[in-house]
């Protein structure tokens, strides 16, 4: 039997809550959300959907650290399972939090492909070599499940910080060859709170459940838009 | 609130829905509502890849005639022949919308070979191809300012009036108020209905809202017996195994070591399609061939021989779940899979231009059935349907909300739907948990409506069905808060489940034949002569209503199915 | 969460750890540099004798163990500062792991060697 510590969130106050799961190998910690849910307390809100750590809608604090609570064995952490919401965000109702700005910064970057040809109705095909999409294949990845932004240090001192997911999405599109809009990429992430907020803490990359390497992307970021920067200012 | 155009979905089908509307007219203010965040979608967990002829040596006609063989010649061959064409021209958007496709030395889109295609078509991105496909669509669909993306909130009802549709009722999960949306046209993009079963490859969230919904307005579900088991699915949580897998070499194994296949398709082997493939294992189960395992027999899946290097660059993620989930390394051991039920061929009944029984009403996607997919799915066919037919419902919605007049929805039915929701359900006591019912639902369609189906074991689940049914209106939901009440939204998905479930086996009981996926023990052979048509079922207080129509054959005659 | 949000050590790795003292120590530093420059350009006169007397005061044994703490500080954030610059034009990244340990290897080691010199300076 393995101990779930929850902590809940009815709107008005934040409380504990205590069940005992019978966990056997190979059980995930959504799994015993799901017992728990539907043999104790049905009134405990969680998101979840594709259990397969694809969709990224499961984050959560287990035993002090975010992860994907579908990727995570029971078994693994112990006697006691302590599960919280995320931090950095704010929560609506037990381990669900508030994502809409999360995704208003992703927004912001302008994460798409930008060409001055695009073309709807008669879109042609694109050449990109295995090495260019090498280039930022791994960035591509992000599931935009926030643990990374909920251990950002500058994340949890200013809400405006965009993060290092939507900076990891804008870099994505600067170093993917078919692009044609860095400039404008460039100029918000040189906004106050883009890219010159980040001070590498990494611990971004340590809990990014698909090794997006988000502080990397940063850097990577900060390198290009710091050249950007200097080579409009000696006019090259 | 009011839109032109509400699409009800986020997924694949419904996002694509939204650009092409989006793009039509930047007049039209186009509303996306989903019940998670868009890139939640369950379109996320499709891998394998999205078939389109885009090289030479492949022809529309080769790819049109791999999808009618595949349907078992229950699919329309006119919307085939377009479906075929439209595809190279999706792929190359995505393209420039930026999704990543895998690509050959020179720089061109790859494709590689699949079940059931004569020509290696499936164009592909690692084995990832749903996940970066939906988050192309997304991210291109935040270049648009007329959609408005409505995320969390989960629909209840349509709004249908003087035979037009009219808008849709959703709860909005954050605050738990029932929002309305009148709009001029509505398209459902809204999914398949997999968790109707236990032992399945489908998120949590696909639970057939928009199908039931559809139903119980009146408007009849085509084909819903007709259900994809995949043949490898990841033991014991369900997780798919992509048939890329196979499409790249990879073996299936019984507990001889056998590869067994060739008994049973000894010219396609592995990629034969997978209802041929799924009945093999099965049989090969059944006759006690499988290999033994804590959770029952298994057949493996062997990937040793392609070695790390082109499992790493081909299908990671696979490599990546099966480590995770099962703890076995495909370049080490052989993966234990066993047959999954995958896909919903049936859905609500369209025709080519999306347009159901209902003035603008319209459906996209898994959740409609046009039929592409007849009586057995083609993989990496359902990607390029979404995409396809997501556009196909937004330009001919955008059409139609050009002309139309909005749509209003009466103080009377708002009323009503409020009392329906809060007070009959949310408010009532009962002594029935509505997970209880859902866990017997599942054990009754996993042993009576598996791959093999026989008289006797359909009737006792249609039996066990109206008995749920039964049971379900003393359901009692203890959540009572309004606020994100995910007990209130499950009991509704229950209900959803319920009532396809009863299509489901009744339609399957009345077909007395084999096609495709549905294959009865009773009636072991094909049968065209009395059941080449299509079955529609129709909504009535007592049960589904049956009604057959003629399948469009227009240049391929039935014939036998050997791969 | 404000500040608070560099204190949160529970399931972190190393990385926050370094970080937060790279803060505290840059803090510390800051503050000393302001009431160095503000003490020195208070005194009033800079002859050679009032040099030795505050020599006499400050390198002593009852300022030892400030002058260690600081020394600790300053050569943390600067060996650790380093570490950072190299991250931040991208070099190394792949190595962060080991290159954590070996900075902080290196400034405990430069501290130590720093604080036995002061230590032997008080005549110990």
């Amino acid at each position: 039997m393995v101990r779930f510590k929850i902590r809940r969130y009815d709107g008005e106050k934040s409380y504990w809550q205590s069940f005992e799961v019978p966990a056997k190998k190979g059980m995930t910690v959504l799994e015993a959300l799901y017992y728990i849910k539907e043999n104790y307390e049905s009134s405990l809100a969680f998101r979840a959907s594709c259990r397969m750590g694809i969709c990224g809608s499961c984050a959560m604090k287990i035993n002090d650290r975010p992860r994907l609570a579908c990727e995570t064995q029971v078994l693994t952490l112990g006697d006691t399972v302590k599960v919280e919401p995320l931090d950095n965000f704010k929560v609506i109702k037990d381990l669900i939090t508030e994502f809409d700005g999360f995704f208003e910064k992703h927004k912001a970057v302008k994460p798409y492909l930008i060409r001055k040809d695009d073309n709807y109705a008669e879109p042609k095909e694109l050449l990109q070599t295995p090495e260019e999409l090498n280039e930022y294949y791994i960035f591509t990845l992000c599931i935009k499940c926030g643990a990374c932004y909920s251990v950002c240090p500058a994340a949890a001192t200013l809400d405006e910080y965009l993060g290092p997911a939507a900076m990891t999405a804008a870099y994505r599109f600067c170093a993917d060859s078919r692009d044609e809009g860095q400039k404008e990429r460039y100029e918000i992430a040189s906004s106050p709170n883009g890219v010159w907020r980040c001070h590498l803490a990494m611990e971004c990359s340590e809990v990014c459940p698909k090794n997006v390497e988000p502080a990397k992307a940063v850097q990577l970021l900060r390198r290009k838009t710091a050249f950007s920067i200097l080579k409009s200012l000696l006019g090259w | 609130m009011e839109h032109d155009i509400v699409i009800v979905g986020a997924g694949i089908a419904g996002m694509r829905a939204a650009i092409a509307a989006a793009e039509k007219s930047r007049k039209l203010s186009i509303a996306l509502i989903a019940k998670t965040y868009p890139i939640r979608c369950h379109s996320v967990c499709a891998e394998g890849g999205t078939a389109a002829v885009l090289r030479e040596g492949d022809s529309f006609d080769l790819h049109a005639w791999d999808t009618i063989k595949g349907s078992d010649f229950l699919a329309d061959q006119d919307a085939v022949e377009f479906f075929v064409r439209e595809c190279p021209v999706e792929i190359l958007r995505l393209e420039n919308w930026g999704c990543p496709w895998s690509r050959n030395e020179d720089g061109t889109v790859a494709q590689r070979p699949f079940g059931g295609h004569s020509f290696n078509r499936a164009t592909y991105a690692k084995d990832r191809t749903g996940f970066h496909e939906a988050h192309t669509l997304y991210e291109r669909m935040l270049m648009y300012d007329n959609i408005e993306i409505f995320p969390e909130y989960f629909i209840t009802n349509l709004a249908i009036e003087d035979g037009a549709v009219q808008g849709v009722s959703a709860i909005q999960l954050k605050t738990g108020e029932m929002e309305f949306f009148e709009a001029k046209a509505v398209i459902f993009a809204t999914g398949g209905a997999g968790r109707l079963y236990g032992f399945t490859t489908y998120s949590h969230q696909v639970t057939g809202d928009g199908l039931a919904i559809a139903y119980r307005n009146g408007i009849p579900l085509k084909d819903m017996e007709f259900f994809q088991f995949h043949p490898t699915g990841l033991i014991p949580s369900g997780i798919l195994m992509t048939e890329g897998c196979r499409g790249e070499g990879g073996y299936l194994l019984n507990k001889n070591g056998e590869r067994f296949m060739k008994r049973y398709a000894p010219e396609k082997m592995e990629i034969a399609p997978r209802d041929v493939v799924s009945r093999a294992m099965w049989t090969e189960i059944m006759e006690g061939r499988g290999i033994e395992g804590e959770y029952g027999p298994y057949i493996a899946l062997d990937l040793r021989h392609l070695g790390e290097e082109k499992i790493e660059e081909r299908l990671p993620l696979i490599r990546d779940a099966a480590i995770k989930f099962a703890g076995v390394d495909p370049v080490e051991e052989p993966i234990p899979v066993k047959p999954v039920a995958h896909y919903t061929m049936g859905g609500i009944d369209t025709n080519v231009r999306c347009e159901t029984a209902v003035k603008g009403f319209f459906a996209a996607g898994e959740c409609a059935c046009v039929s592409i997919h007849g009586a057995n799915r083609l993989g990496a066919n359902s990607t390029a349907e979404c995409l396809v037919f997501g556009r196909v419902a937004g330009e001919v919605a955008a059409e139609y909300a050009l002309n139309a007049k909005q749509g209003k929805i009466s103080a009377e039915f708002r009323q009503k739907e409020e009392k329906r929701i809060f007070d009959d359900l949310l408010g009532k006591s009962g002594d029935e948990s509505p997970y209880q019912i859902k866990k017997e639902l599942n054990e009754t369609m996993d042993s009576n409506m598996w791959i093999f189906r026989e008289e006797r074991g359909l009737k006792e689940a249609v039996k066990k069905i109206q008995e749920l049914k039964e049971r379900y209106k003393n359901v009692e939901i203890n959540d009572k808060s309004r606020g994100f009440n995910t007990d209130l939204t499950s009991a509704i998905e229950i209900g959803y489940m319920l009532d396809l479930a009863e299509v489901v086996a009744i339609g399957a009981l009345k077909r007395q034949e084999s096609r495709g996926a549905h294959y009865r023990l009773d009636y072991p052979k094909r049968d065209d002569e009395n059941w080449l048509k299509h079955t529609l079922a129709y909504y009535t207080p007592e049960g589904p209503k049956f009604d057959y129509k003629p399948v469009t054959i227009t240049k391929w005659e039935p014939v036998e199915r050997k791969y | 969460m404000g500040v608070s949000g560099w204190f949160k050590f529970k399931g972190r790795s190393l990385f926050s750890w370094a970080f937060t003292f790279q803060r505290l120590t840059g803090v510390v530093l800051l503050i000393y540099l302001l009431a160095h420059l503000t003490y020195l350009s208070s005194l009033l006169d800079k002859t050679g004798a009032t040099y030795e007397s505050m020599i006499a005061i400050t390198v002593s044994r009852q300022f030892l163990v400030f002058d260690i703490l600081l020394v600790l500080c300053g050569v943390f954030h600067g060996v650790n500062g380093f570490r950072i610059i190299l991250h931040e034009f991208g070099i190394a990244y792949e190595y962060r792991k080991p290159l954590l340990v070996i900075f902080t290897v290196i400034a405990v080691v430069v501290w130590l060697y720093a604080s036995y010199v002061m230590y032997s300076l008080v005549g110990g």
